[in-house]
């Protein structure tokens, strides 16, 4: 499946080969502070990673450009710093990281191969080394970004641990000289990157059904129906 | 204590002659009376005993006593379900999805289960379930503690 990108894109991406004149320059290594430095939405991409001094211009400005702290609300200090490394202006280097961000973004959700790739990159008219150093690019941090991006996606509140602990009543205001046996548990489960705890309590009975629905529940997905969509959707 | 309606008293035609104040300090007494007993798991003797001691004749005491007994394990299932206690589990509901992709992400193909517990809370009887999305590994570490739970169970009623 090939990329489609529109004209805007096509643009801002325009600026890389331009990106001339850094000779033996090194970008900064990863500025700002850390991965967690202004990430805004969906702008969110390649975090961690570092930028490596190259002596060839457009690939210094695409590695430069992966710097987490160019993801800061387009940190203007770092801008300003390519405008004088790179000979460009500020502008121009703002579209060319959004430009790059995207292609990145876009190519890591939809996971094209490295043929598609490579074709819907040709569109650019680039040089062959800058075509390469991009699928690299791709292909390194292909991984994380996809981590990063399931992230965003809707969620449930979902499953931690599990402590339990063994209760029996023996009195109570109402009633005196009660055997009531108890499991009184605390299921902690994270929401948003909070963990909530909360305690719960049943009775052995129950506690037997509970585990009987959910061994069944393990069950299904050893099935043979599980099992034959699992293989087709590949 | 819980609330006993003593109307029905009040309409009942054989008792239509009885003074109504009367009446309501009899039902009253006769309620404070069994629920004490029911409290303190009296066995028979000691009611009898207590009863004599207010005077009642021998055979309503032998009324009184054979009612109780009737109705004595109805009484401390009543009692034993007075009071706090966390929220209770009456059942669990699961749900095995297999996702395909999200707006952020294609091609996730991941199976994952959303697993709601049915709970009670003692006073106010319904509560929002309690419902979370795990992972087949994650719904195998929750089975594997729970087996744990009940085995130590088993163990316990052995001692």
């Amino acid at each position: 499946m090939l990329l489609v990108l529109s004209a805007d894109h096509q643009a801002h991406l325009g600026c890389l080969p331009r990106a001339g004149g850094a000779g033996g320059e090194q970008a900064p290594g990863r500025g700002g502070t850390g991965p967690e430095s202004g990430e805004t939405g969906p702008g969110r991409g390649e975090s961690g990673h570092r930028a490596e001094p190259r002596s060839f211009g457009g690939r210094t400005a695409v590695r430069g450009a992966l710097c987490p702290a160019a993801k800061a609300p387009r940190a203007p200090a770092l801008c300003v710093f390519f405008k004088g490394k790179l000979n460009i202006g500020v502008d121009i280097i703002q579209h060319g990281v959004e430009g790059l961000v995207y292609l990145l973004t876009e190519s890591s959700k939809l996971m094209i191969s490295e043929v598609d790739f490579q074709d819907s990159i040709n569109v650019l008219g680039f040089s062959d080394e800058l075509n390469k150093s991009l699928l690299q690019l791709y292909l390194d941090n292909r991984k994380e970004i996809r981590s990063i991006l399931g992230e965003l996606a809707p969620r449930l509140p979902s499953y931690h641990s599990l402590e339990w602990r063994l209760d029996v009543q023996l009195a109570s205001r109402s009633l005196r000289q009660q055997i009531k046996p108890a499991v009184t548990m605390k299921l902690h489960l994270n929401q948003n990157e909070d963990q909530t705890a909360q305690v719960l309590q049943t009775d052995p009975a129950t506690l037997l059904h509970l585990i009987q629905q959910l061994e069944q529940a393990l069950g299904e997905m050893k099935m043979n129906h599980c099992r034959r969509i699992v293989r087709n959707m590949k | 204590m819980c609330v006993i309606s003593n109307s029905f008293i009040l309409d009942d035609p054989d008792l239509k002659d009885i003074d109504p104040t009367v009446l309501k300090h009899c039902h009253a007494a006769a309620a404070t009376c069994i629920l004490e007993a029911g409290r303190q798991k009296a066995d028979i003797s000691a009611i009898s005993t207590c009863l004599e001691d207010c005077k009642l004749d021998k055979e309503r005491i032998e009324q009184f006593c054979t009612e109780y007994q009737k109705n004595k394990d109805a009484l401390e299932i009543l009692l034993g379900s007075i009071g706090r206690s966390p929220l209770h589990i009456t059942d669990v509901s699961w749900r095995l999805e297999y996702q395909i992709k999200n707006n952020q992400l294609h091609k996730t193909y991941q199976p994952s289960y959303l697993v709601t517990l049915n709970v009670e809370n003692s006073n106010s009887g319904s509560h929002p379930d309690v419902s979370f999305s795990c992972t087949m590994e994650q719904l195998q570490d929750l089975v594997g503690k729970l087996k744990d739970a009940a085995k130590s169970l088993e163990r316990a009623t052995q001692m």
